[in-house]
C-alpha cells in the first residue's frame, strides 16, 4: 500500500468562491521524492499546508502510513517541514534551534545531544552553533531550518520552495545538498517548488498542477518527453517548446505562414486519423541545423533569419521567427550564427509533438 | 548630516536651554534637599539656591531623619512590590489577551478589538467609583489583592501587545508546532522572548503607573503597613513635623527610581510606542 494517499481531496477557503485545489488524487511510495510544480496560485502550497494539517481538508481523504489523518493534529501526523522564510526561533542559537523539537518530546539529553551533533555536523553548521538566526546567511539559515526537520527521525518532509530565498548559486549547491540528505535518510519527501529546474533535477516523481487541478504525474523524463498536453509541453523545458497553429491534410502541415512539412508515415500512423487544424510542439534541441540533418530531411528543410542569439558557451539559444510564431531553436556551439544571419533547418518529424487545438490535450 | 551642520547647531543649543529650563526645578530640590530650612531661607534669594551645601557630617541628615522617623522605605518597598506584581500579571493578562485578538480566529474577533480600543478613551477616574464598589462588596479592602485586581486589565496595554504580535510570522507558531510546542508554552517562551520591546514598553508604563498612583490606593488602603510610596509623601509632607528640606528630601527619593527607569527604558519607550503607533493605522 502506498504511504501517502489522496483520495480526491479539495480545497475551499472560507469565503472563496472557487475550489483552490480540485480533486486530487495521488499515491506517495515510502521514501520516494516527489515534487509539486506549477505557475504561482496553482495550489501547491494548499496542498502542502493540507499534508501538514495547517489547513483544513474540506473535501476528500488524506491518508499517511495507512492511517486517515483529515481529524490529526500536525503534530501527530508524524511530519517535519521547512518553511519558505526558514522559520526559525529568532531568540535561540542554532543548536537550541536545532534540538528543541528533540527537548519536547521528551528524548533524554544524552541522545538530544548525539542528533544535534549529527545534524550539525552532517549540515556544516558546527562553527554557528550559538550563533542567533540574525546573525547567519541566507543559506546557513535554510540549512539550520533543513537541521530542525531532520533530527526528528520523522517519517514525512514537507519543504515549501525552500531555496527561493536563496541567490542563484546557492540554490544549486543547496539542491544537492537536499538529494544528497533525501538519498541519506529516505524520507519521503514532498518539495514544492515553481521552478521546473529544481522538480527536475530532484524528483523522483512530479505532480505539475494548474489552477488546483493535477494536470500530469511522471517521472521527470517521461513529463518531459510524453507530456500529456500542451500546459506540461510549455511549463517543462528550458527554453519553452515552441508551438505553432497547423493545418494537417493527409501527411501534409501547413503552418500559419504558408509554409508546409511533409510528415513520414511513422508519425501519421502515431496520429489515428487526427486531421485538420491542431498544435504542434516542438522543443529547440530538435529543430536540426547541422549538416547531416539537413541531409535525412531535406524535403522539409526551411530557412529564416536570426532575430536574437542567446549565446552560453557549450549551447545557443537561436530566436528567429517561423510559421507564424517565435521559435527557438536550441543548438551546440558549433552551429552558432549570428543575428541577421540565414540559417537553413529542420524539425525533427519523429519528436513532433501535437496537441487538440480545443481542449490541447496531447494525441497520443 | 554634515551638510545641516549650522542648524544642527542651533537645535543643539535650544534643545540644552530648553532642558536647563525644564530641570531647574529639579536642581533646585535636588540641592536644597541636602540643606537645613534655615540654610534654605537664606540661599533662596541667590543662584546658590540650585548649589548644594559643602559636603560634612550632616550633608545626608534630612534623609537619614526621614529614612529613620518614618516609613517611608518600607512604602517604597511596598509600591516596587506592587509594582512586580501588576507588570508579571498585566503581560500575562493583557498579553495573552492581545494574543488572541491579533492570531487567534474567533468570530467578532475585529468588533472585540473596536471595543477594547474604545476603552482606552474611558478615563480611569470615570470607573473608580465602580471598580471600588466592587473591591468593597467582595471584603478587599485593605488587601493587596483588592488593589492589585482592578489595575491588571488595561486596555492600552491590550492594544499594544496586539500591534505587536499581529507582525509575528505565522510560520514560526506553525514550525513550533511539529516541534511539540504547546500554545501555552508558544506564547511563554516565543512570543514574549520575540517581543521583547513591547513587554519591556508595557512593563515599564505599568511601573510607572502604579508608582506615580495616587487616588486608587487612598481609597483601597487604610492600613499603614500596605501603603504605596505617593500616600507616604502626602502623609509626611503634611505632617507639620516634617521640615521643608525633608519634605525635598522624600520628594527627592520618590523621583529616582522614575528617572532611573526613563534612564534605562528611554529607546525601549519610544520604539515602543513608534513601532505600535506606525503599523496597522
Ligand atoms: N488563506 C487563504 N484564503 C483564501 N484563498 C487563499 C488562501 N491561501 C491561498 N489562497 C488561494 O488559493 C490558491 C492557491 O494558493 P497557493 O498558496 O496554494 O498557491 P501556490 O501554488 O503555493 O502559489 P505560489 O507559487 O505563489 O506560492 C490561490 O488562488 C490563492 O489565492
Ligand atoms: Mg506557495
Amino acid at each position: 500500500m502506498s504511504f501517502i494517499e489522496f483520495k480526491n481531496i479539495e480545497k475551499q477557503y472560507p469565503g472563496a468562491d472557487k475550489k483552490s485545489v480540485t480533486d486530487f488524487n495521488l499515491e506517495i511510495n515510502e521514501g520516494e521524492f516527489i515534487a509539486f510544480v506549477g505557475p504561482s496560485g496553482c495550489g501547491k502550497s494548499t496542498t502542502l499546508r493540507m499534508i501538514a494539517g495547517f489547513e483544513d481538508i474540506t473535501g476528500g481523504e488524506l491518508y499517511i502510513d495507512g492511517k486517515k489523518v483529515n481529524d490529526v493534529l500536525p503534530r501527530d501526523r508524524g511530519i517535519a517541514m521547512v518553511f519558505q522564510n526558514y522559520a526559525l526561533y529568532p531568540h535561540m542559537t542554532v543548536e537550541k534551534n536545532i534540538s528543541y523539537g528533540l527537548k519536547n518530546m521528551k528524548v533524554p539529553a544524552d541522545e538530544i545531544k548525539r542528533k544535534t551533533d549529527w545534524a550539525i555536523n552532517i549540515l556544516g553548521l558546527e562553527e554557528y552553533r550559538n550563533r542567533k538566526p540574525k546573525n547567519l546567511s541566507g543559506g546557513q539559515r535554510q540549512r539550520v531550518a533543513l537541521g530542525r526537520a531532520i533530527v526528528k527521525n520523522q517519517k514525512v518532509f514537507l519543504m515549501d520552495e525552500p531555496l527561493s530565498n536563496l541567490d542563484a548559486k546557492l540554490r544549486v549547491s543547496m539542491r544537492n545538498e537536499i538529494s544528497k540528505l533525501h538519498r541519506e535518510l529516505g524520507s519521503t519527501t514532498i518539495y514544492v517548488t515553481h521552478d521546473q529546474v529544481e522538480a527536475m533535477t530532484m524528483a523522483d516523481r512530479i505532480v505539475i498542477m494548474r489552477n488546483g487541478v493535477i494536470q500530469q504525474v511522471g517521472k521527470p523524463m517521461e513529463l518531459y518527453e510524453h507530456p500529456a498536453n500542451k500546459f506540461v509541453a510549455g511549463f517543462i523545458g528550458s527554453p519553452q517548446m515552441n508551438f505553432y497553429d497547423i493545418i494537417l491534410k493527409g501527411n501534409i502541415i501547413t503552418f500559419a505562414d504558408g509554409n508546409t512539412m511533409k510528415l513520414p508515415d511513422s508519425v501519421i500512423f502515431k496520429l489515428p486519423a487526427q486531421q485538420g487544424e491542431m498544435i504542434l510542439g516542438i522543443r529547440g534541441e530538435d529543430i536540426k541545423l547541422d549538416q547531416q540533418n539537413l541531409d535525412v530531411f531535406s524535403e522539409n528543410k526551411h530557412s529564416a533569419v536570426i532575430e536574437n542569439a542567446e549565446v552560453m558557451g557549450n549551447e545557443n539559444n537561436l530566436y528567429f521567427t517561423f510559421g507564424g510564431s517565435q521559435t527557438i531553436a536550441r543548438v551546440s556551439k558549433y552551429e552558432i550564427s549570428g543575428i541577421g544571419d540565414k540559417i537553413d533547418f529542420v524539425f525533427n518529424p519523429a519528436k513532433l509533438h501535437f496537441f487538440d487545438k480545443n481542449t490541447e490535450v496531447r494525441y497520443v | 548630516m554634515r551638510k545641516n551642520s549650522i542648524p544642527r547647531i542651533i537645535l543643539t543649543v535650544i534643545l540644552f536651554v530648553m532642558s536647563l529650563f525644564f530641570l531647574f526645578p529639579v536642581i533646585w530640590m535636588l540641592a536644597n534637599s541636602f540643606k537645613t530650612d534655615a540654610a534654605i531661607t537664606a540661599d533662596m534669594n541667590s543662584l546658590r539656591a540650585f548649589v548644594p551645601p559643602a559636603l560634612n557630617g550632616s550633608f545626608f541628615e534630612n534623609y537619614v531623619t526621614v529614612i529613620k522617623d518614618t516609613d517611608f522605605i518600607r512604602y517604597m518597598l511596598n509600591t516596587l512590590f506592587y509594582a512586580a506584581i501588576l507588570i508579571v500579571a498585566g503581560v500575562i493578562v493583557n498579553g495573552l489577551a492581545g494574543y488572541a485578538l491579533a492570531k487567534i480566529k474567533f468570530p467578532f474577533r475585529e468588533r472585540w478589538a473596536l471595543i477594547i480600543m474604545m476603552l482606552m478613551i474611558v478615563p480611569s477616574e470615570t470607573i473608580i467609583t465602580i471598580n471600588f464598589l466592587f473591591v468593597a462588596k467582595m471584603g478587599l479592602l485593605n488587601t493587596i489583592f483588592g488593589y492589585i485586581l482592578p489595575m491588571i486589565v488595561n486596555p492600552f496595554n491590550i492594544f499594544l501587545f496586539r500591534q505587536v504580535f499581529v507582525s509575528l510570522p505565522d510560520d514560526v507558531w506553525e514550525a513550533a508546532q511539529l516541534d511539540y510546542c504547546s500554545p501555552v508554552k508558544y506564547f511563554f517562551t516565543m512570543v514574549l522572548p520575540m517581543s521583547k520591546t513591547v513587554v519591556a514598553t508595557v512593563s515599564v508604563f505599568t511601573f510607572l503607573g502604579v508608582w506615580n498612583d495616587y487616588l486608587w490606593p487612598s481609597l483601597v488602603f487604610t492600613s499603614s503597613d500596605l501603603l504605596t510610596a505617593q500616600i507616604g509623601l502626602n502623609s509626611i509632607t503634611s505632617n507639620d513635623n516634617t521640615t521643608m528640606g525633608q519634605t525635598l528630601a522624600v520628594i527627592t527619593m520618590i523621583t529616582i527610581p522614575v528617572i532611573i527607569i526613563y534612564a534605562l527604558f528611554s529607546k525601549q519607550i519610544v520604539e515602543g510606542v513608534v513601532s505600535t503607533g506606525s503599523k496597522e493605522g
